[in-house]
C-alpha cells in the first residue's frame, strides 16, 4: 500500500486541520513539527502493539479505523475506538515506558501519523507553543474519557446505546457490532435487540 | 503549606523560585468543616485544589445509591477536574470527609499562570496527563482484577485510608458490596498482607 506525494500532502493538511481544532497553529509552526512525524501503514486487523511490548508511538489516525482492547481471561474488552483525526495508543505504556497491557489493532486498513516518545520530548523542548497544543489535546482526551466513564457507571444500557448511535452514526456503520457492544459494555444479544428496536422506530431520538 | 505544594510539583517539573511565585501568587487558602460540599452536581467547578490537610471524596447518585469515584488525602489534588477543565457542569459532588485545608486556584488564574510561564504550562500538561493515566489505570484494574485482588491492592497502597474512611465509602469506591468488603477485611486481620507484589 504505497501512498503518493499528493495523498501525503492531503493527509498532512488533515492533520493540521485536526490540530487546529485544539489550538491555533500557523502553517509555519506546523511545518516545524513535520520532521518529527512518521507515517505508518497497516492492513486491516493488524496488531499495531501487542500485549507485553512497550508502546513506542503516539498515533493519530490519518485514514482508517482502529480499536484498543484489553485481553482479559480469554475475552477482549474494547476500551477505545478511533477514526480519522483521533489519537490512539497504549497510553500507560507510552508514558511510563512499561509493557503494555492493552492491544491496539486496526479494524480497517489504516494509516497513522506517529510520533515516537523521544521525538515528542524533543518537540516539546524545541518548539514553543507545542506545550499548549499538547496540554489542550490531553485535556480533551481526559474530558472524553471521564465522560465515557461516567456514562458507563450512571446510565442504563439503553441510554448508552441511544446516545452513542445519535452521536456517532458513522461508527455504527463502520465498526463490527461485537466491538461496539464490548465498547459500550452491552451484551451482544442486547445490542442486536436495541439496534432492531431503533430501526423499527426509525431511530427516534429521546426527548 | 507552600512547601508541600512545591514538593508535589517537583515530581513533574523543576520550577525556579520566580516561576513558583507566578503560581503561588494566585492561590487562595480555603478551609472546610467535615461534610461540606466543595462543589455540587450541576455546578461548574471553579477551583482546582491541593489538599494540605484532610480527606475528601467525589461521588454521584445512581438512584439512591452513592457511587464514589475518587478519594483524596493530603498531598493530592481534589476537585471535579473534568468540570474544571471543560467549564461545564459537574457530574459529581465533591465533599469533605474530614475538616480540610486546601490551596486553590481558579480556572481564570490558572490560565493566566500558563500565559506568564511556559514551565507552568508544562506542569499543566503533565498533571493532566497524569489524570488521564490514573483514570485509565483504574479502569484497567477494575476489568482485570477480581474483587479480592482489587481490595488487596488498594489496601496495600493506602493502608491509612482503612482507618480514616468509613467502610461503606471504601466499599463503594472499590465497587463492591459492604458485606464483601467486611469479609475481606476480617480475612486480612487474621493474616496481615504485604504491599502489592
Amino acid at each position: 500500500m504505497a501512498y503518493s506525494a499528493a495523498t501525503y500532502q492531503a493527509a498532512l493538511e488533515k492533520l493540521h486541520h485536526y490540530l487546529q481544532g485544539h489550538a491555533p497553529m500557523t502553517r509555519h509552526e506546523f511545518r516545524q513539527m513535520e520532521p518529527f512525524l512518521e507515517i505508518r501503514e497497516f492492513d486491516k486487523r493488524v496488531r499495531v502493539i501487542h500485549e507485553g511490548e512497550v508502546e513506542r508511538y503516539l498515533n493519530v489516525v490519518a485514514w482508517g479505523l482502529a480499536r484498543k482492547y484489553l485481553p482479559v481471561r480469554n475475552k477482549e474488552i474494547t476500551i477505545q475506538l478511533a477514526s480519522e483525526g483521533h489519537m490512539i495508543h497504549s497510553e500507560l505504556s507510552f508514558h511510563y515506558r512499561v509493557p503494555s497491557r492493552a492491544v491496539v489493532e486496526t479494524i480497517e486498513p489504516t494509516v497513522f501519523f506517529s510520533i515516537s516518545y523521544d521525538s515528542l520530548e524533543q518537540l516539546y523542548e524545541q518548539i514553543p507553543g507545542f506545550e499548549r497544543l499538547g496540554r489542550l489535546m490531553i485535556t480533551d482526551l481526559f474530558i472524553k474519557s471521564d465522560n465515557r466513564y461516567f456514562n458507563q457507571l450512571r446510565k442504563s444500557t439503553r441510554e448508552r446505546f441511544l446516545e452513542y448511535v445519535r452521536n456517532h452514526p458513522d461508527m455504527v456503520q463502520r465498526v463490527p457490532q461485537k466491538y461496539l457492544a464490548s465498547f459500550l459494555n452491552i451484551k451482544p444479544e442486547t445490542f442486536s435487540r436495541l439496534k432492531h428496536l431503533t430501526r423499527g422506530k426509525g431511530a427516534k431520538e429521546r426527548g | 503549606m507552600l512547601e508541600m505544594l512545591r514538593q508535589y510539583i517537583s515530581a513533574y517539573v523543576a520550577l525556579t523560585g520566580e516561576e513558583f511565585a507566578v503560581l503561588a501568587d494566585k492561590l487562595v487558602v480555603r478551609e472546610f468543616d467535615r461534610r461540606q460540599l466543595l462543589v455540587r452536581v450541576g455546578e461548574v467547578e471553579e477551583y482546582l485544589s491541593f489538599i494540605i490537610k484532610g480527606l475528601a471524596r467525589m461521588y454521584f447518585l445512581k438512584g439512591k445509591t452513592e457511587m464514589i469515584t475518587h478519594i483524596a488525602k493530603e498531598g493530592e489534588l481534589i476537585g471535579s477536574s473534568s468540570s474544571f477543565l471543560s467549564g461545564k457542569p459537574s457530574y459529581y459532588h465533591v465533599e469533605t470527609l474530614e475538616p480540610c485545608t486546601v490551596l486553590s486556584i481558579t480556572r481564570a488564574n490558572l490560565e493566566r499562570a500558563y500565559q506568564e510561564s511556559p514551565k507552568i504550562e508544562k506542569l499543566g500538561r503533565l498533571v493532566t496527563t497524569y489524570f488521564v493515566l490514573q483514570k485509565e489505570e483504574w479502569e484497567l484494574e477494575c476489568m482485570r482484577l477480581d474483587t479480592r485482588e482489587r481490595f488487596l491492592r488498594f489496601i496495600g497502597n493506602n493502608p491509612e485510608l482503612l482507618t480514616r474512611v468509613p467502610q461503606k465509602y471504601l466499599a463503594s469506591y472499590l465497587n463492591m458490596k459492604p458485606e464483601t468488603f467486611s469479609r475481606l477485611k476480617n480475612h486480612i486481620k487474621k493474616r496481615p498482607v504485604a504491599g502489592r507484589p
